[in-house]
């Protein structure tokens, strides 16, 4: 089934085309890759998904429903029931751990009783259950990046948007929290697109990658596929 | 209420209280028995007074700008760049000039300078000095002690923009001299023509110091016509030239500063820039600034505590004044409230550019902060006084959409450099989240703006507490402020109890600011320490 289907979506900046024509869909329960290099365009799909901006043409639909179109946003990103993990994290700095998973609970209109079990449950999931009461400040950038993973989990989105959220990790803990980020998947089952240029951490998320270029995507498939193909378009992909 | 319906209700509201009141004027001074007539502007055009008036409100507004830019600029580098001891400390003692009724600093020096001055009780009487101040050169001098404060926060507020790497860059092939004249001043450059313009522009409509030093200016005109002689036309068509000079003052400056919208963010690095050792410099660089405090701001303030001899004026101050001073602090802080939440909107327009007309809403906030008070006030009694509109015109309605009109953009631009530092990113998780605009400002961009938001709460009382020249053409009968009945008692009441009604004035800017600093510098420390 189809989460997400892009048809025929350009977007430009200043009169720069940075994505040309782009068209893809996003199946329900995928881990779907974004992986380019810098400046090809994976955040502004992103953004474009998340109805931050509008396509100049083309639209986009989520769940069968057409939320974008040429120049305006039908569905506003608060309706469009998505999560997302920033590139920066983006938690709110003058909010409790427990504080940054219950707002958007809160905006959506959950019992006090409801909000407090989903935080519980969601908490003990991503191992923070003690940080409850932390400002993010307090925090490691392992647990901040979880507290984002949680924060955007909790409201059970439809899909899940990931801006490189493991880039600004060293090595060790990137490794870490990959495989973390997999087993929320696995046991959430949630639909999962996800942005890096790091082929390896590409390579072991991934159900399936799509590979982008200048605005472009220049291979879609599995693993197996895109890592064999590899060698023809390797000069574009980042190692 | 959506996001787009309150923002257009912000720029409604800035319409309603500034521009409607000018253009209302306006359009009311060429009607004459229903028909367009430009008789009041035959007068204005033709009358040689008119335009020696305005030469010398152009020669004074000039001569005031330069000095304050040539004495305030070195001002701030030195207090934000260099070594210099007492520095923080410094600062705050040179705004106060800024931040109280200008007409005080004037009867200060004359009840020093004057016939019956206090030098004349002392040495005996010298004409020569009593002729310095009541004239050109004594209201330049006075102007400029108001007005230098805003090249030095200008330049302080621009420096610290400054990523230091640009300046170490510098710093490794010439001295701090060519640093200086080669990288930091260009950087800082459209602070300058910023302060320059907003100096020329105010002191340009200021009334009350020349009126009480006898300098004949062209702003004096209009509210003359419009207080003594109730020529509401004449009032007008002299206001006119006033607002001619606002708009081509603010012309050129987006011509010549057309990428730069004051965005002032603060480089993240900037604890770590570069100082200049002044090493043995320090001393007359010390002694020249503190000797520069002495003269401008203690002087005076002694002066007035001096001429205000013992408490019985005190007593008696209040006695006449004391409804006034209630009165000025109970508009000062709904003004300021007011005043927060619309420049927090207003900031939220230009900043996040969430209104395709924001570059207008900013034109409009800054041209009306640099109009001159008479010009906004003829104009809010222009357009509210009407049988209908009572419950505006005869209320303190009237004054606090006085305050809104003039002082929403130093709100405004405050705002703007404080929601320049709450990334795009936090309010964009919010909403992805779920929530909508009302909610996002209430619990994501109001807390992490507070520190802003109290900033221009402050300032915002500061201005409304200062205010003379909109409050008193349009403040309703028996409802007027402290400062008004300053002005008014100055003109019969005694030189003691004028000058004690002063101090109290002088008391209630400078406590709340003392207040408010004292914490502010606790919590710097300890930010420091961290
Ligand atoms: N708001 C904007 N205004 C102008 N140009 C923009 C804007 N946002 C992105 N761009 C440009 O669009 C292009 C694609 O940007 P995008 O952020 O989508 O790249 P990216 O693939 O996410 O890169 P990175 O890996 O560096 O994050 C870049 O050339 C960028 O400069
Ligand atoms: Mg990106």
């Amino acid at each position: 089934m189809k989460v997400v289907e892009f048809k025929a979506v350009s977007k430009s900046y200043n009169g720069t085309r940075v994505l040309k024509d782009i068209d893809f869909q996003v199946e329900k329960g995928e881990r779907l890759i974004l992986l380019g290099p810098s400046g090809c365009g994976k955040t502004t799909i992103l953004r474009l998904i998340a109805g931050f901006i509008a396509p100049d043409q083309g639209s986009i639909e989520i769940g069968g429903r057409v939320v974008s179109e040429p120049g305006r946003i039908v569905v506003p990103p608060e309706e469009r029931n998505l999560g997302m993990v920033f590139q920066d994290l983006a938690l709110w700095p003058h909010l409790s751990v427990k504080g940054n998973l219950e707002f958007g609970l809160k905006a959506k209109g959950f019992s006090k009783a409801e909000r407090d079990q989903r935080i519980e449950k969601m908490l003990e999931m991503v191992g923070l259950r003690e940080y409850a009461n932390r400002k993010p400040g307090e925090l490691s950038g392992g647990q901040q990046q979880r507290v984002a993973l949680a924060r955007a989990l909790v409201l059970e989105p439809t899909v899940m948007l990931m801006d490189e959220p493991l880039s600004s990790l060293d090595t060790e803990l990137n490794i870490r929290l990959r495989r973390e980020v997999i087993a929320l998947h696995k046991s959430l089952g949630f639909t999962m697109i996800y942005v890096t240029h790091d082929r390896e951490e590409a390579f072991e998320i991934a159900t399936r990658v799509m590979v982008m270029s200048e605005g472009e995507i220049v291979k879609v498939g599995s693993v197996k596929e895109v890592r064999n193909s590899l060698t023809s378009i390797s000069p574009l992909i980042p190692s | 209420m959506s996001k787009k319906a309150i923002l257009s209700l912000t720029v409604l509201l800035l319409v309603v209280a500034g521009l409607l009141p000018v253009l209302s004027m306006l359009l009311k001074s060429m009607v004459v028995n229903c028909s367009f007539s430009l008789e009041a502007y035959k007068g204005v055009l033709t009358s040689s007074r008119q335009w020696k008036l305005m030469g010398n409100s152009l020669k004074l507004a000039s001569l005031v700008t330069m000095l304050t830019v040539v004495a305030g600029v070195p001002t701030g580098l030195v207090l934000e760049k260099t070594d210099l001891p007492l520095r923080g400390l410094l600062i705050p003692f040179f705004v106060v000039p800024l931040l109280i009724p200008p007409y005080i600093l004037a009867v200060s020096w004359a009840d020093l300078l004057g016939r019956d001055g206090l030098l004349a009780h002392s040495f005996g009487y010298s004409p020569a000095l009593t002729n310095l101040l009541f004239g050109l050169p004594g209201c330049v001098f006075v102007l400029f002690s108001i007005f230098l404060p805003i090249p030095i926060l200008l330049t302080t507020a621009f420096l610290r923009t400054i990523d230091p790497g640009l300046e170490e860059a510098g710093r490794l092939v010439t001295g701090w001299w060519g640093v200086i004249r080669g990288i930091t001043l260009p950087l800082i450059m459209p602070g300058i023509l910023l302060s320059a313009m907003l100096v020329f522009l105010l002191s340009f409509g200021e009334f009350s110091v020349p009126t009480f030093l006898r300098y004949q200016v062209y702003p004096v005109e209009s509210f003359t016509q419009f207080s003594a002689f109730y020529n509401f036309k004449a009032a007008t068509a002299s206001a006119l030239p006033l607002a001619l000079v606002t708009l081509l003052l603010l012309f050129g400056e987006t011509f010549f500063l057309k990428k730069h919208t004051y965005q002032l963010r603060p480089s993240p690095h900037h604890q770590g820039s570069l100082r200049i050792e002044l090493k043995g410099h320090k001393p007359w660089v010390f002694a020249l600034i503190t000797g520069l405090v002495a003269v401008l701001v203690v002087v005076p303030i002694v002066v007035l505590v001096l001429q205000s001899g013992g408490l019985q004026w005190y007593q008696e101050a209040m006695r006449r004044a004391g409804f006034s001073l209630v009165r000025s602090v109970i508009y000062a802080a709904i003004g300021a409230t007011l005043l927060t939440v619309l420049g927090f909107l207003t900031g939220y327009i230009v900043q996040r550019r969430a209104l395709s007309c924001w570059r207008y809403v900013d034109s409009l906030t800054l041209f009306l902060f640099a109009l001159p008070s008479t010009v906004v006030g003829i104009g809010l009694v222009s357009l509210w006084n009407t049988p209908w509109t009572n419950l505006i015109y005869g209320t303190p309605v009237i004054i606090i959409m006085g305050y809104l009109a003039k002082y929403t953009a130093l709100a405004s631009r405050i705002l703007v450099t404080q929601l320049a530092q709450v990334p795009l990113s936090l309010e964009e998780a919010a909403q992805i989240a779920g929530a909508k605009w009302p909610r996002r400002m209430l619990f994501i961009i109001t807390p992490l703006s507070r520190k802003g938001l109290a900033v221009c709460w402050v300032v915002g009382y500061l201005f409304a507490l200062r205010d003379t020249g909109i409050t008193m053409l349009v403040y309703p009968p028996g409802l007027e402020t402290l400062p008004v009945r300053i002005y008014t008692l100055m003109a019969n009441g005694s030189p003691q109890l004028v000058a004690a009604l002063c101090m109290i004035m002088i008391s209630v800017t400078v406590l709340p600011m003392a207040l408010w600093l004292i914490p502010q510098r606790k919590g710097l420390d300890e930010g420091c320490r961290v």
